[in-house]
């Protein structure tokens, strides 16, 4: 541990929660937009946000009949500042959403073999959505022309004859990372390249081969 | 045979997603791709009958090579069926998201295609609804989707704008007439043609609805 790491631990302490949690959901959400893939579910983080906004749309409640210029004019900051909020989470949820929608089959078994981790791919709202979709599409389809085919082809997620039908979101796509510590040797897998990550350099390089320090919170994407 | 019309479906699939409307359901043509995949099974039956089962792909290269042609075609045919498909709903779900009724819309093309156009669009059975009768059904079950994952994001309002707020109040005309609104500040009449300083948020559904114009 040298001197960097004493100091990073005692800013972050100091930091209170709440602007914690605004500088994850932005990262977040940063992270989400960018990523070809879709990351697991922030449960915790999302909890405290949502029941901060619904918290301060109460107080907006509570004091709008107030005329008082004093507390209308902290009530703009506060709305201001709400609004930008939702603008995140809002905006955080449909990327996600659009992510699921395009690759649904893919993230299905995803999510199912991530449940029994502690990071499940999907908040119970969107798998049910998830699932809820598909069911739909596939009645769409069947009822507009699969149900006409034969029966060895009406699957929609059949692998025979080397294409798998379960379409994969791109892992090789490039993304801009910038490091939040020191990650050491990063090799990219088919390539010969190898490179030393230090903290503070920002680098493009394959999703496939940084995702697991993005996971682990020493990369983030921008 | 082999593959022409499900070409010519994305074609048109293709040209589809560069629209800002939904193109007349090609009912004929979802028809013939769906009739060719299953005369191509047939034949693929009638090719392997003599077999009784024992077909050995080694001892009969030009057989086996027929078969592998026609079950390429049907499996092609089939993804360019669900291509179509999926560009298609892919489309009304758009539609569903940024408040269009589609439904609604439809009823009114059939309304005004009295002339012009819609005597163009006007299908084999007279139907002028560009949507089949399956994606109707669609649309609607997936608006209820939606409206039931919305449901649970209440304070949220997943359907506003994607654009970053920079004000809170912002000048808005009024193109129609859309009565009397609610908000934290006392209700106001929108009538035609007139201008109002109001929050974003009471009247974005409005703006996406066409009633107001945002002034900049």
């Amino acid at each position: 541990m040298d001197i960097d790491d004493i100091l990073a631990e005692v800013t972050a302490d100091a930091i209170p929660q709440e602007q914690k949690d605004l500088q994850q959901l932005t990262r977040s959400w940063v992270a989400e937009r960018v990523a070809p893939e879709l990351l697991a579910w922030p449960e915790e983080l999302m909890e405290r946000v949502l029941e901060r906004i619904r918290k301060q749309i109460e107080l907006v409640e509570d004091q709008t009949g107030n005329m008082d210029p004093k507390t209308n004019f902290k009530l703009i900051i506060i709305q201001t500042e709400l609004e930008r909020f939702k603008f995140l989470v809002r905006s955080f949820l449909r990327a996600r959403l659009k992510k699921i929608d395009q690759h649904a089959l893919h993230y299905k078994q995803q999510h199912e073999a991530s449940q029994t981790t502690s990071t499940p791919l999907l908040s119970p709202n969107e798998y049910q959505y998830l699932t809820a979709h598909e069911a739909l599409l596939s009645t769409h389809y069947t009822s507009s022309f699969l149900s006409q085919f034969p029966a060895n082809l009406q699957r929609l997620d059949d692998t025979t004859g080397g294409v798998s039908m379960v379409d994969k979101p791109d892992e090789d796509a490039a993304v801009f990372v910038r490091a939040l510590k020191d990650v050491g040797q990063i090799f990219v897998e088919g390539t010969e390249k190898k490179f030393e990550i230090r903290r503070g350099d920002v680098y493009v390089v394959r999703w496939s081969a940084i995702r697991r320090w993005v996971e682990l919170g020493d990369l983030e994407l921008i | 045979m082999y593959g022409e019309v499900a070409n010519k479906l994305v074609q048109n699939a293709k040209r589809t997603q560069a629209l800002a409307h939904l193109p007349p359901y090609q009912t004929e043509m979802v028809r013939a791709v769906t009739r060719e995949v299953r005369d191509l099974d047939k034949d693929i039956k009638q090719i392997l009958d003599p077999f009784q089962g024992s077909f050995n792909p080694s001892s009969e290269p030009a057989t086996a090579a027929a078969l592998l042609v026609n079950h390429l075609c049907m499996r092609r045919n089939k993804r360019c069926l669900l291509a179509y498909h999926r560009v298609r709903s892919d489309k009304l779900e758009e539609m569903c998201w940024n408040g269009i009724d589609v439904l609604e819309r439809t009823q009114q093309q059939q309304a005004n295609s009295g002339s012009g156009e819609g005597a163009g669009a006007m299908g084999v059975d007279g139907n002028t609804s560009s949507l089949s009768p399956e994606e109707e059904e669609y649309v609607r079950q997936y608006s209820d989707l939606l409206a039931a994952y919305k449901g649970q994001w209440t304070d949220i309002d997943l359907t506003g704008s994607l654009e970053p707020p920079k004000d809170l109040f912002i000048d808005v005309r009024v193109l129609k007439d859309a009565g009397e609104i609610q908000t934290e500040y006392g209700a106001i009449t929108l009538t035609k043609n007139s201008q109002f300083y109001v929050r974003q948020g009471d009247v974005e559904r409005l703006i996406a609805q066409g009633y107001l114009q945002r002034l900049s």
